[in-house]
């Protein structure tokens, strides 16, 4: 339970990534309609501290989906331009989805981890108690 | 002091291995979604320096119970983006280990029951 590198930190470290790629993913299905939006991505990448990998997860810079934007065809939308398309944005729902789903999981387990930390420490407490 | 009761070093180097290995599956658990990333394990190394050796059959073993155990990298399943970490083996592990460190400690404070019990105490 003393080692530098704590169970609790990693968790913590994993949850705050996935809680930030859920945080992008809600983003994205907020702007499904928006016109010319592009998808928010962040990838996971082990943190560098003082020079050193920890162990740590870390969520990557945001990076833009380069995928083409759909051509919509509605000539009474303000942005249409003269044959009556405009640009609407590349979220596919789906993948936003299962992408949540996925995240959700790995947080809980995350947590779970977590909570057991806590556990294992109390327990260690407890000899000091009696 | 109580290094020399070997149920209790066994108890102690048993929760320390527990303690590390919980260390690796909590960092497992958090890079479940990093690409690229390899599960670790950690894996049994009985230690054998500076213990003594068995030179006749009818010696007395004396083991060495330290926690010395090295980091394996088990081969597994990569998902497409090159990640091999299992969070179904991950918890599983887990729970393993939170029953090995309970019975560490248990063991643990057997012992010292024990002990106090001699002393004439309760």
């Amino acid at each position: 339970m003393t080692d530098p590198v704590s169970p609790l930190r990693l968790s913590a470290s994993g949850m705050r990534a996935q809680s930030q790629r859920l945080r992008h993913t809600a983003e994205n299905i907020a702007n499904t309609d928006t016109p010319g939006y592009r998808r928010k991505l962040v990838t996971f990448e082990e943190a560098i501290r003082f020079g050193r990998p920890s162990g740590e997860v870390e969520a990557s810079r945001v990076r833009l989906d380069r995928r083409e934007l759909p051509r919509i065809y509605d000539p009474s939308h303000p942005m249409a331009d003269a044959e009556g398309y405009y640009l609407g944005s590349n979220v596919d729902l789906v993948i936003e989805i299962a992408d949540s789903r996925e995240a959700g999981r790995s947080y809980e387990a995350n947590l779970k981890m977590f909570e057991q930390t806590r556990q294992m420490g109390a327990s260690l407490l407890e000899l000091l108690r009696r | 002091m109580f290094e020399k009761i070997e149920m209790m070093r066994m108890a102690r180097a048993m929760g320390q291995h527990a303690a590390q290995r919980h260390v690796v599956v909590a960092r497992n658990i958090a890079n479940a979604d990093t690409p690229g990333y390899r599960a670790q394990d950690l894996g049994y190394h009985r230690a054998t320096t500076g213990a003594l050796r068995v030179t006749n059959a009818r010696h007395l073993d004396r083991p060495d119970w330290s926690p010395a155990s090295r980091i394996v990298t088990p081969d597994g399943e990569t998902s497409p983006n090159g990640n091999s970490v299992s969070l179904e083996e991950e918890m599983l592990k887990a729970a393993e280990l939170k029953r090995q460190h309970d019975l560490s400690l248990g063991i643990y404070r057997s012992a010292l029951d024990l002990m106090r019990s001699s002393l004439g105490r309760r």
